[in-house]
């Protein structure tokens, strides 16, 4: 014998119920859906129509046994969105970066063969991350939202202190110019005193710069004159007072030209002094390709990166109405 | 009128009459009676509702203590028979209460009297 549609139905509601209101729901809704039956033959129906009728009215089995556990239809409420969606966005923000920063550099280390050895892995880390990051908190968020209401209130609340300062529209601020220029003149002192005032020195008492004396033929002159322009590019945006499109090609441009010679001083050894190295014991760092190159090349490549994508970001802001 | 104007019309409807539900319920169940019966009776008064949203609120009045219930046997088909409580009564009053102030009050905002 097939069970009847009511008796489908019943059942349906009844597996999402608790067990102690099982039984007297399974009494309750049996009577409620004869009574619907009998009143639907009463106005003329056949009583496989009427059957069905019932039970299309009554809808979703799911639904209805939600409402009578009392447990909510969404995953995550509009008690917790809020703060759902903002935690969600800043661990992106912040993972997500140094997720992958962690794992190029820990493949370069490694001595790629080519760029696909680096693409690859760097995508299939990116893509992990961001697929747990949102599964691990949307299932947090999803049982505090089916656990107590107090918790849910207290994870929810919001103060008006919570309020993000607006952006300031345009205006440079003095301190990044001062930040800028004092950056650049501590990197020219520290490159003044590795050379004066070495450190280290050789057996026979020679002192040993770090940087290769080799460099100062051309190479430090181009990155102190580019660092030159630095500052009067940094001391020229603050005085124009807001960010605009040529600032930030121009910004673009000098971070491309700084991080260009960096890289490729690290990539080919021309950085330290071989003879510093040796003294120290430290020869394997500096070999070619060694840790030194790529570490140099990537934290370059880095700053540079930052630099662009600040400028950007500030111009973006300065023209937003 | 057009579909989305209904469907705005029909929206704002529903969020109106939400809550006369419940009120409607704790007037009506002073003389108890079952489920079925009752979403009768209350279309009757006009305050249509669905099963599927009635049965579940019974259960929930019940859980709040504000209805009482009780299993009738007598006939063929056994019946759980719902009630208002004390706790109900009062709260049914309270809600009325409030009712016929805000009708009071659109009432008066309607004829321009603010005050």
């Amino acid at each position: 014998m097939t069970a009847t549609l009511t008796d489908r139905y019943i059942w349906a509601v009844q597996r999402s119920l608790p067990e102690a209101q099982r039984d007297d729901i399974d009494r309750e809704l049996r009577g409620t859906i004869a009574d619907t039956i009998d009143a639907k033959l009463e106005s003329g129906l056949g009583s496989a129509e009427a059957e069905r009728a019932t039970i299309a009215e009554l809808g979703d089995p799911y639904r209805l046994a939600a409402g009578y556990a009392d447990r909510p239809l969404v995953l995550i409420g509009p008690d917790l969105f809020p703060s759902y969606i903002r935690l969600l966005k800043l661990l992106y923000a912040i993972v997500l970066p140094c997720a992958a920063g962690g794992v190029t550099l820990a493949l370069l280390l490694s001595r790629p063969e080519s760029v696909g050895a680096v693409m690859g892995p760097l995508w299939a880390t990116i893509l992990g991350v961001t697929v747990h990051l949102g599964f691990w908190v949307t299932l947090l968020f999803a049982l505090i939202e089916r656990g107590p209401k107090k918790d849910r209130a207290s994870i929810g609340e919001w103060s008006p202190e919570n309020l993000p300062d607006v952006p300031q529209r345009g205006d440079v601020k003095l301190s990044d110019a001062i930040g800028s220029v004092v950056f650049l003149v501590t990197m020219f002192g520290l490159v003044l005193w590795q050379q004066f005032w070495p450190v280290v020195t050789a057996d026979d008492g020679t002192p040993l710069p770090l940087l290769n004396e080799g460099l100062w033929s051309l190479w430090l002159p181009v990155l102190f004159g580019i660092a030159l322009v630095e500052i009067a590019f940094a001391v020229l945006v603050w005085r124009f007072g807001r960010w605009t499109v040529p600032l930030a090609v121009v910004n673009a441009v000098l971070a491309i030209a700084a991080a260009a010679v960096l890289v490729w001083l690290f990539v080919t050894d021309q950085v330290v002094n071989p003879a510093w190295a040796q003294q120290l014991g430290l020869s394997g760092l500096v070999a070619p390709g060694g840790v030194l190159a790529v570490i140099g090349a990537f934290a370059a490549t880095g700053i540079a990166l930052w630099d662009i994508i600040d400028g950007v970001i500030k111009t973006v802001r300065a023209r937003r109405p | 009128m057009d579909e989305r104007t209904d469907e705005i019309e029909a929206g704002h409807l529903q969020e109106l009459r939400r809550g006369t539900v419940v009120l409607a319920c704790l007037l009506i169940l002073r003389t108890p009676d079952y489920g079925y019966a009752l979403l009768e009776r209350l279309a009757a008064a006009g305050i249509a509702t669905d099963g599927n949203t009635l049965y579940p609120l019974l259960r929930r009045l019940e859980k709040q203590e504000l209805v009482t219930s009780e299993w009738n046997t007598d006939e063929a088909r056994p019946r759980k028979f719902y009630r208002t409580s004390p706790a109900g009564e009062q709260l049914a009053a309270r809600l009325l209460r409030d009712w016929n102030d805000l009708t009071r009050s659109l009432h008066d905002i309607d004829e321009g009297d603010h005050r």
